[in-house]
């Protein structure tokens, strides 16, 4: 039989993808369960992975974890090799993430292999090899079974012998076939200079191509954003593009699975009482359970006012509700909920209500959305309550923003949690503000609170925008606050242009 | 006196050369006045582990004090002279 051989780059690849290689090769659990989601099961088991990113884009961390989780969830020991920091300020750095690396390494799971810059210096006279690190590397390897080997960064060898970058080069193809035959999964880390721009400083890239995940932290508008993006996994599925990720102080590398979110969630037709029975009237029998609802509206127009409401909806059929408010602080939460004839204290008491206040600026938008997942996994929620996304956007850029939404309101779909957003308006009597132009979209319905100035007077107007999956009360009716809470009254008859904040009265009596 | 550690791999060409011109230098630089421990890292990986050694061969001056290394085959001897501070003078 003639093995058909390829002719062009084209067939080649073609070849490769559907005749040679299996498609699917077997993928290690890294045990980070935000990188397997997105790695489709993890690192492709038996290879070596370039890691390369720009200085602080957490490489080190990248590969400790990778061998911190394989410890703590595998029972598989590794292998760390440092060409880079030295062997004590490691451990001292990991210290922060409570892996035990020194009970580690005196069970045996966990070896260093210090190949650090040492303080004399050195020159290189004739030819020379690195079997002496190769060696040591598979002795380690072999000593304690080591099942997953990271080796960082691979950079920093060329830097200790810069003279000789063609033999270091020459050499770190040997290490590759070397690692390759110890068959463990590892890592290589590698310097990059510019976030968007050649894969690595030295081109390791050139020998190490089989599977490339790229590290970024990126400055932009005064902010840093964190992402990964797995290049490319030779033979081997994964999802594409960047996904932002935090390193959150308990569980390392946290990464937001963008683009793995996927639209399976289900829809209930269940509806949920917005806690205001006149505008669950509006909106045809209450909000949909697990539904994302939007009030956008200027400030004092009464949005906090429907939150409240919206809470004590919870009572109806004992649901739990978490608050997370990013304005005011629990003391005037209650106050002004209790002028309303709202009582937070009992709920909270109850269990049934947890107000959690932040300043949005204490951390970034990822490590809120980690922090809520944290929060919503242990209080189990029915609903949940933001005041205001507004405020929460002022901490990330616009492109960060509109991720993390996307993330969250997947996430709460996901649960089935019902959730009432706020968001301010920037003009007093109408307009939209960019939180809603990047929210509007996903949401279930959204509610608007508008001023209108009427003959030399100020009321408040109330109406439902929009109402997926359902018929809606489309007038535009007024809203007061009152003593003893919200009123929704009769519609504005004979008045247009409330929306674009140019009330203007109709004379003709069509009605 | 001089003190070295010369760490080779078993008998690559490389380890060869290097044991060669550097038995040479000690004989004809040095008068006899040296130690030198030839380690193979084949035989003795731990010495190897503890010294932290990358490259084969790596020589090690201990003494005279700073310590310093010089990796490589070792064939130019006017370099391994200048590298180790032994004037050629002494010959």
């Amino acid at each position: 039989m003639v093995t058909p051989r390829p002719e062009s780059p084209e067939q080649y690849l073609y070849f490769q993808n559907h005749l040679c290689l299996p498609m699917q090769l077997k993928k290690l659990e890294t045990g980070n369960a935000s990188f397997d989601h997105i790695s489709h099961g993890g690192l492709p088991q038996g290879r070596t992975t370039l890691v390369a990113g720009s200085s602080g884009s957490a490489k080190t961390l990248f590969g400790a974890q990778f061998l911190a989780l394989g410890i703590e969830l595998f029972d598989q020991p590794g292998v760390f090799v440092t060409f880079e920091e030295q062997i004590d300020d490691i451990r001292k750095n990991l210290k922060s993430f409570n892996w035990d690396i020194d009970t580690w390494e005196k069970e045996g799971k966990w070896i260093f292999v210090d190949a650090a810059p040492k303080e004399e210096i050195i020159v290189a006279v004739g030819d020379f090899d690195l079997s002496a690190f190769r060696i040591r590397l598979e002795r380690a390897v072999k000593k304690c079974n080591a099942k997953r080997v990271v080796i960082d960064s691979i950079g920093s060898i060329f830097t200790q012998f810069h003279e000789e970058t063609h033999t270091i080069r020459r050499e770190l193809i040997q290490v590759a076939l070397t690692l390759s035959r110890l068959e463990a999964t590892s890592i290589i880390t590698a310097e990059r200079l510019e976030e968007y721009g050649k894969i690595t400083r030295f081109g390791v890239e050139e020998f190490l191509t089989d599977n490339v995940i790229i590290l970024r932290n990126v400055l932009y508008n005064e902010k840093r954003r964190r992402t990964i993006e797995i290049l490319k996994f030779r033979g081997s599925d994964h999802e594409k593009g960047e996904n932002p990720f935090t390193i959150n102080p308990e569980k390392a590398i946290v990464i937001i699975p963008l683009s793995a979110m996927n639209l399976k969630h289900v829809s209930s037709s269940e509806r949920v009482t917005s806690g205001i029975p006149a505008l669950d009237e509006m909106l045809n029998g209450g909000l949909y359970k697990g539904s994302i609802n939007l009030i956008s509206g200027a400030i004092g127009a009464g949005k906090t006012l429907l939150v409240a409401n919206f809470i004590n909806g919870i009572r109806e059929k004992k649901e739990r509700c978490l608050l997370m408010a990013f304005e005011e602080s629990s003391e005037q939460l209650y106050r002004n909920a209790a002028g309303w004839g709202i009582d937070f204290k009992q709920l909270e008491e109850e269990e049934l209500l947890k107000v959690i206040c932040l300043y949005p600026e204490i951390s970034s938008l990822e490590d809120h959305f980690i922090n809520i997942q944290e929060v919503v996994k242990n209080f189990k929620p029915d609903r949940i309550a933001i005041d205001s996304l507004s405020a929460l956007a002022r901490t990330s850029s616009d492109k960060g923003f509109r991720e993390f939404i996307i993330a969250f309101t997947s996430y709460l779909k996901h649960q089935e949690i019902t959730g009432m957003f706020t968001s301010n308006t920037p003009l007093l009597a109408g307009g939209t503000s960019d939180t809603e132009g990047n929210i509007s979209p996903i949401t279930d319905s959204i509610i608007l609170l508008r001023y209108v100035e009427m003959s030399g007077e100020m009321q408040r107007s109330i109406a439902v925008l929009k109402m997926r999956g359902s018929k809606h009360d489309a007038t535009i009716r007024k809203f007061s606050i009152t003593d003893e809470g919200a009123k929704i009254g009769q519609h504005f008859e004979g008045i247009s242009g409330i929306l674009t904040g140019n009330p203007m009265l109709i004379s003709s009596g069509r009605d | 006196m001089h003190v070295f550690q010369l760490y080779i791999n078993g008998h690559s060409l490389n380890s060869i050369e290097a044991v060669d011109t550097l038995l040479k230098i000690c004989r004809e630089n040095l008068n006899g006045d040296y130690q030198l421990d030839i380690i193979d890292i084949q035989k003795d990986p731990d010495k190897a582990e503890e010294a932290g050694i990358i490259a084969i061969p790596t020589l090690i001056r201990m003494k005279p004090t700073p310590v310093n290394r010089i990796i490589g085959a070792l064939n130019v001897r006017s370099r391994v002279l200048a590298g180790l501070g032994i004037p050629s003078m002494l010959k």
